[in-house]
């Protein structure tokens, strides 16, 4: 190419130079005015008058002209591709970055609303993926609907000009941002935005939503022309109001937490590809970070129960104990009453009987009305003290009515056992202490209990017990029987004839001490499904009489 | 005449009911244990029992259970030295309950209080 008759336009084929000899040359550049080799490759293969340096070459018909030609423009592509690459690096590093801080922040948090708060706040922030809004939709913990739970974002482009000035100015990184969104914009941002959230709330059940279809697909969704995509229903296009949104579903062990909404509702950015590729990785860690949360949180609420119920059965035992030691105290008080008031009863009774046959001017009849006297003082000491000691016994508390049922079943097992049969109970959960005397109740339960199995054998009885309003209700129901309506009314009706007589004593009996306690006891037998006894406990102290 | 049977370990117990609630006009048998007082019942016609809670090595509630269902038509009250029929529920199935005293008075009452009760409910046909 070089020939010495040729003027250049461009200075390439020359070792030294001024700045003033390229105008592609500016102050930083003084390392290349000496050397020619790197000025020509990074200035002169995009200097216009290099090209037409090259294009005059090529004119004059030497045969390398096409080569060079080729290799010129092949190292100009080769070298945008590097560039290109170098670019993409820098953004993958970027966000590598980011996935990495933001799962640092995940992993280490079990609080559900911190987890959230990170959530939401990496995919609107500037340094995240800079999206304008967000939507969290939470599964409930039925996993029947997923709920609108926290949103975040500006609501007018004032508020988006304000808030993302404080942002770019508070130059926070994620944590902190979350920490501060947290802390300061949490329960705001979830009023601001609670009339959208409020209509958020799709059954999982209807697989014909897209966002229900997003979670079964597990692949997040760029839905882009929502109003027009018969796909979307028209009310959750109308409530977000944009075209173009995101579906992220949160799937962890393939459980369905949740899903986040994601839109530029403010900028109107359109959403490419290469946005969803990038938000894709985000939703497992949240996923993850998410159900860990909630299991946690759940975790929680069930240590405070238990805590609580061990409490009660503390309370209980002491309780049990208190009446075990104060049953004694009654026996040997009983014992005691009935080795004094035998003699004291014979000693009145005939001094009565003496005193009624004999006459008013009879000196004795004063003696006989001092033993009269004194064996009836005697008596009313003797009640005085046998009252105080009965009173000692705790009649009415307020008991766990799962234990309650269980210590009766325990109660009655030998004879459960030697007659094959088997009782299953199924204790309700969450249930408030009952308000009962523990030993008429247990009395009760256990003679329905064994009057019910009688002397059959290798019956099933199931017992359970639920909560009914403010009402604890203990249901008993034996598949193993079959009554007809008069022998149903039989059974609760005292020392009616009945085939099975045993049990028709006892439930009378039964009835009547509860009914005597406020408290009925129901018995139904629907047609072909056996019997069912119902008790209803109160669990307020004022709903007894 | 109405007839009492009254079952109380106590001898001078017995010897005391007998003689008072003969004055008020009953006709009064009495039995020492539970046999006896099954074998009398099985062999006589009572119109109520007159029945201790506490006999010596026998429950008297027992005797009450078995009374109730094979003469569930005849009236029991039970006497208790102590309100132990707390501790049983099966005391329960008694139509009524004195505690023991010196003065009958209150036995009397319910005696006459129960027998007119029954009365009532045979005329009613029950």
């Amino acid at each position: 190419m070089d020939d010495d008759t040729t003027q250049w336009e461009c200075c390439w084929d020359r070792d030294l130079l001024s700045l003033d000899d390229c105008p592609n040359l500016s102050e930083g550049d003084a390392d290349l005015l000496c050397s020619r080799e790197r000025r020509f490759l990074e200035k002169c293969c995009d200097c216009d008058r290099f090209k037409r340096d090259l294009s005059r070459f090529r004119e004059s018909g030497h045969p390398l002209a096409p080569i060079f030609s080729t290799l010129h423009n092949d190292y100009r592509r080769q070298r945008a591709q590097i560039q290109a690459l170098g670019s993409f690096l820098d953004t993958k590093t970027l966000e590598v970055r980011f996935l990495h801080e933001l799962g640092s922040v995940l992993q280490s948090s079990v609080d559900l609303e911190e987890v959230l708060s990170v959530a939401l706040t990496a995919i609107t922030s500037g340094k995240g993926f800079g999206m304008n809004r967000a939507f969290l939709l939470l599964a409930d913990k039925e996993r029947h609907f997923l709920r609108g739970h926290l949103a975040i974002g500006p609501r007018s482009a004032e508020e988006a000009g304000r808030t993302w000035h404080e942002v770019d100015t508070s130059d926070l990184d994620l944590q902190s941002l979350s920490r501060s969104f947290r802390q300061n914009k949490l329960s705001s941002e979830r009023d601001k935005f609670q009339d959208i959230l409020g209509k958020l709330v799709i059954s999982m059940d209807n697989i014909h939503h897209i966002v229900i279809q997003t979670l079964e697909e597990k692949k997040p969704l760029l839905v882009q022309h929502a109003f027009q995509d018969p796909r979307v229903a028209p009310e959750l296009a109308q409530l977000l109001g944009v075209d173009t949104f995101l579906i992220l579903p949160l799937i962890a062990r393939n459980r369905r937490v949740g899903a986040i909404l994601a839109d530029n509702f403010i900028t109107r950015q359109p959403i490419t590809d290469d946005d969803l590729r990038s938000i894709e990785t985000f939703t497992f860690p949240v996923a993850f970070a998410i159900e860990r949360a909630s299991l946690y949180e759940r975790l929680q609420v069930e240590v405070a129960k238990l805590q609580a119920a061990n409490r009660r059965l503390q309370d209980q035992q002491e309780l049990l104990v208190k009446m075990e030691k104060m049953a004694l105290v009654g026996r040997i008080t009983s014992s005691i009453a009935h080795s004094i008031r035998n003699p004291l009863m014979i000693i009145g009774g005939f001094a009565r009987s003496i005193l009624k046959s004999t006459a008013d001017d009879d000196p004795k009849r004063g003696f006989i009305e001092s033993i009269v006297a004194e064996a009836h003082q005697m008596e009313e000491v003797l009640e005085e003290i046998l009252t105080y000691s009965d009173a000692l016994y705790p009649v009415r508390d307020f008991w766990d009515v799962n234990q309650l049922v269980e210590t009766s079943l325990r109660d009655i097992q030998d004879k459960v056992m030697t007659q094959n049969y088997s009782c299953r109970f199924r204790p309700g959960e969450g249930l408030p202490s009952a308000y009962v005397d523990y030993k008429q109740l247990s009395y009760c339960l256990r003679n329905i209990l064994l009057g019910t199995i009688g002397s059959r054998e290798n019956g099933l009885l199931e017992i359970s017990t639920r909560q009914i309003d403010d009402m604890v209700e203990i249901l008993i129901d034996d598949h193993s029987r079959r009554l007809a309506e008069e022998e149903l009314e039989a059974l609760l009706t005292p020392f009616a004839e009945t085939h099975e007589m045993g049990s028709g004593l006892n439930l009378a009996l039964c009835r009547s001490m509860l009914e005597k306690l406020d408290i009925p006891l129901l018995v139904v037998a629907p047609p072909d499904d056996g019997v069912r006894y119902s008790i209803k406990l109160p669990t307020h102290k004022e709903e007894q009489s | 005449m109405n007839r009492i049977l009254v079952v109380d370990d106590e001898a001078n117990i017995r010897l005391l009911y007998a003689e008072e609630l003969t004055d008020e006009g009953y006709e009064v048998a009495t039995a020492a244990t539970t046999a006896e007082a099954v074998e009398k019942l099985q062999q006589q016609h009572f119109d109520l029992t007159v029945l201790d809670i506490k006999l010596r090595n026998e429950s008297g509630i027992e005797l009450l259970q078995k009374i109730v269902k094979e003469r569930h038509d005849m009236p029991v009250i039970l006497c208790s030295a102590f309100s132990c029929y707390k501790d049983d529920f099966s005391a329960w199935l008694a139509d009524s309950y004195v505690v023991k005293s010196g003065d009958l008075t209150e036995l009397k009452e319910e005696i006459k209080r129960v027998l007119a009760k029954k009365a009532q409910r045979k005329a009613a046909g029950m």
